[in-house]
């Protein structure tokens, strides 16, 4: 549903303003949280609750395969595309005043989180071994989206903050 | 790294940070930012401030010594 109005807004007459600032309104905000929540909760009961969406695979395993124990059902998969997604929406939705010192700070805050995904994955693959890093490298395709969504609204708390008292 | 009297501009049109933000749609604390000098804006906000006061950009923006 939001995947089909995102294409909707990409679609539309929309586009030039879209493609000059690569944002997306900012009610997306609200709609990528709501989205990162429900998909979370589905992730979250695929993988303790062993919760699957019946029938819902494009590939079985070959008959008379008595060791293909991979995993073909697409729950999963489309957990963690929605939690991404979700994160997108939340990460490219603009401010109500996204002005140009706004876009500023947004640029900065990637710039942030690319390079702390990346020290963090650095030390992780020193202290992490085996099947354990397969859950790192899950979780890291979240890291930079989640890193950058904190460094933008610390950023952004500040800003607020700092400009309360010396007005007029 | 640039100077600039943006106060004393506001205080002789006797406008708010606000007044002005609203008046070049950027949010206030952007207008913060640029007179406390943490902020060097583009050209064009440069260029719109200059309008609302009526003046040309270099006189409320000028070049510190060092640049």
């Amino acid at each position: 549903m939001t995947l089909l109005s995102i294409l909707f807004y990409i679609c539309s007459n929309k586009i030039y303003n879209m493609k000059k600032t690569l944002l997306l309104p900012n009610n997306y905000k609200v709609i990528g949280w709501v989205t990162f929540l429900l998909f979370t909760a589905l992730g979250l009961s695929c993988m303790y609750l062993d919760f699957q969406i019946p029938g819902f695979q494009f590939f079985y395993p070959k008959e008379n395969s008595f060791l293909d124990f991979r995993d073909y059902n697409l729950t999963n998969e489309f957990a963690l595309t929605g939690i991404v997604v979700g994160l997108l929406m939340v990460a490219f939705a603009k401010e109500k005043t996204e002005d140009e010192y706004i876009l500023q700070l947004r640029l900065r805050s990637w710039q942030w989180s690319i390079l702390i995904s990346y020290i963090i994955l650095i030390i992780l693959n020193f202290s992490v071994y085996g099947t354990d890093f397969w859950m790192v490298l899950v979780y890291n395709l979240w890291t930079p989206l989640i890193v950058f969504i904190i460094k933008f609204n610390v950023c952004l708390y500040k800003l607020r903050r700092e400009g309360v008292d010396d007005e007029k | 790294m640039m100077k600039n009297n943006l106060k004393v501009q506001r205080a002789i049109k006797n406008i708010t940070q606000s007044d002005l933000a609203d008046l070049i749609k950027v949010s206030r604390q952007t207008i913060n930012t640029i007179e406390s000098g943490k902020y060097v804006p583009s050209t064009v906000l440069a260029l719109k401030m200059a309008k609302v006061f009526g003046v040309s950009v270099e006189e409320i923006f000028s070049l510190e010594e060092q640049d």
